[in-house]
């Protein structure tokens, strides 16, 4: 398990930034509003294929599988859902591309249920990449960790063994689900097969959990409308931090600093 | 007061197992930067083999003793008075979880996650788990190491009958029992909410450690191939080993430019938690050798003033234990409340260790208060400590 323990890692890393100022000049919108540090995805590995679909102006088919925060439902709809982000921010980017985002999260679904949808729903669609967001079930039902390891590896061999990219995305951070549920063997295990199929991990719950720490966000909303309104920014943070992660070494039209260029 | 009181007492038993406690409050806090300096990051086992072992070595020994001097029968009803009392504490441990959650409950309905943290079935059922956690099936967030230890227990007295007469046997059915789940993991008790859900601690398999460590305990002491050299040798090059593949992968997982020595992907099958990996249990069983071979029962290590605050907190090994996972959910939920970064972390896990050793310190006075008057050597208070 060669980076068992990055989820701590990474904890200490984002801790240590918090004493530095994030904002370069010339920072976008993002930066400003919620900033991810380089730390989270320095030594993740690329998806190369899916970049070099995104430059080529290649037609580049992302398939996103997960549970209800994947949904955009508190937020009030599907586009405004961090897959929508995504696309949104990658078409932005990348406009020669033909990008289609399919999102086939629901609510609850547990990591097996999403690996035994891999044959029926996922391969037909000819992904170029499938971002898995999971764990959130597992964590919450107190499923095993070494068979939540197993469903994981087998659902990354099904769709590696086609050529499909994968990048892994941990369950939602906040102080209230934190306070009841143990997440962190489930995160411990995906950073375990992250590393073990060299697939990318995009660390939700860490860099949630670096925003609320730092103030950049608070996670908590008292109204209906505070909540909403929180699921929207939130979503669209993570649907901007996701499309820097898989677009990392595809150079665009548009360069990722260019203010202009992400709104 | 110092811990030098019972002059034959082994002082290495309660610093190791001091030590246990307060690994395991340290463990349980999540997000604790101290827990990448405590055993599970620099072994393959951790703090839970160490208390295990040493819970079924001090249990053997103890109660081997009782059944000579006091009868089976004496012997045998002490035994379940002790389960029963860890029982208490596990029903007590279950009422602050659930009280945690009532708290929290209200919040979590209104939050982003409202729909995912209805898959808490057992907030649709609080009856259910209510009797659940009775019954040991429903162990919640850190409510899994005593269920474990209930059962050992109680399956301790008969296990004590046949060493006596069969030791061999009864070693061989649970080396066997052990290598049957490592064979088949289908092996397990099922746990609430169900299906597919088992105990965390697989009670057929650590039944093993438990037992061997009850053999070693309840077993006249000298001899045999334990004293050999060759023994010493293997134990140390395993837990050298052991040191330098895991501390490699926490160098790894602090720093990733820095390699991990052995890929883990084949050893991960012989490191389950749930099951106790052969790894995890030969690693466990090398440090015990090498403790008991290089550190005298009361050694300047053990005994030593430094080392009082791990005996005192081990010699009080329930009710600290208790503690000390109460502290950890406590602890966790100001670091989660308040973040606050490393100095907080160390904050709070010093705060939690200095209220482990206060509360281990008023047992101990209240123990020797008790045993003062008239009588000489505390001949009951031992029976409640260092047995547990």
């Amino acid at each position: 398990m060669p980076r068992t323990l990055r989820c701590a890692g990474l904890a200490l890393v984002a801790a240590a930034h918090l004493a530095l100022s994030p904002a370069a000049s010339g920072a976008s919108e993002q930066e400003r509003q919620c900033p991810v540090p380089g730390s989270f995805s320095a030594f993740e590995p690329l998806v190369p294929r899916t970049a070099r679909a995104l430059a080529g102006g290649q037609a580049v088919v992302i398939v996103v599988l997960g549970g209800a925060s994947s949904l955009g439902r508190a937020a009030g709809g599907a586009s405004l859902s961090w897959p929508a982000r995504m696309a949104g921010a990658l078409t932005l980017r990348f406009p020669a591309a033909r990008i289609k985002v399919m999102d086939l999260a629901a609510p609850r679904q547990t990591a097996q249920e999403a690996v035994a949808r891999l044959a029926r729903d996922v391969l037909p669609l000819k992904p170029t990449l499938v971002v898995w967001e999971t764990g959130t079930m597992e964590a919450v039902r107190g499923v095993g960790v070494d068979e939540f390891r197993e469903t994981l590896e087998t659902g990354l061999d099904e769709l590696l063994a086609v050529g499909i990219e994968v990048v892994l995305m941990t369950p939602q951070f906040s102080r209230d689900t934190d306070a009841v549920i143990r997440f962190d063997p489930y995160l411990v295990t995906m950073r375990e097969m992250a590393d073990l199929r060299d697939v990318p991990l995009f660390h939700r719950h860490g860099i949630m959990r670096y925003w609320a720490e730092s103030g950049m966000m608070d996670l908590r909303a008292r109204t209906s409308e505070g909540r909403r309104a929180l699921a929207e920014r939130l979503y669209e943070c993570i649907g901007r931090a996701m499309a820097d992660l898989v677009a990392r070494d595809a150079a665009g039209p548009e360069t990722p600093a260019d203010p202009e260029g992400r709104r | 007061m110092t811990p030098t009181d019972a002059p034959g007492r082994d002082l290495r038993l309660d610093f190791f197992r001091g030590l246990a406690l307060f690994s395991i409050f340290i463990d349980h806090i999540p997000s604790n930067i101290l827990a990448q300096f405590t055993l599970q990051s620099l072994m393959f086992s951790d703090a839970a083999e160490v208390f295990i072992l040493i819970s079924g070595y001090t249990a053997g020994k103890v109660y081997g003793r009782a059944i000579d001097r006091q009868g089976f029968l004496l012997a045998g009803v002490r035994v379940y008075h002790r389960v029963w009392q860890l029982y208490v504490a596990h029903v007590f441990l279950f009422m602050i979880f659930m009280a945690t959650m009532a708290y929290t409950v209200d919040t979590l309905d209104r939050s982003l996650y409202a729909d995912e943290f209805q898959a808490a079935d057992f907030l649709h059922e609080p009856g259910v788990a209510v009797v659940e956690a009775l019954t040991l099936r429903f162990q919640p967030a850190f409510m899994d190491i005593l269920p474990l230890y209930i059962v050992l227990l109680a399956a301790l007295p008969p296990t004590l009958a046949a060493f006596r007469r069969w030791p061999r046997a009864v070693l061989a059915v649970s080396a066997a029992l052990w290598l049957a789940v490592q064979l088949d993991p289908h092996i397990a008790l099922p746990a609430y909410p169900g299906p597919g859900r088992v105990w965390f601690f697989n009670p057929f398999a650590w039944q093993a450690l438990f037992f061997v460590g009850a053999w070693l305990g309840g077993s006249p002491q000298g001899g045999g191939w334990l004293e050999s050299r060759w023994a010493l040798r293997v134990a140390a090059a395993v837990a050298l080993a052991g040191f330098l593949i895991r501390f490699s992968w926490t160098l790894h997982g602090l720093y990733d430019p820095l390699p991990a020595l052995v890929s883990g992907k084949p050893l991960w099958r012989f490191l389950s938690k749930q099951d106790l990996g052969l790894l995890r249990f030969v690693n466990v069983l090398a440090l015990a050798l090498l403790v008991a071979r290089l550190i005298a029962p009361r050694g300047r290590i053990v005994a030593g003033r430094a080392a009082w605050p791990f005996v005192i907190c081990g010699r009080h090994s329930l009710h600290v234990f208790c503690l000390g996972i109460l502290l950890s959910v406590f602890g966790h939920l100001v670091l989660n409340e308040f973040f606050g970064g490393i100095a907080m972390q160390l904050l709070v896990s010093a705060a939690g260790i200095a209220i482990m050793i206060g509360v281990a310190l008023l047992m101990e006075w209240f123990a020797r208060a008790k045993a003062a008057p008239g009588r000489g050597a505390p001949e009951r208070a031992p029976a409640g400590r260092g047995q547990s």
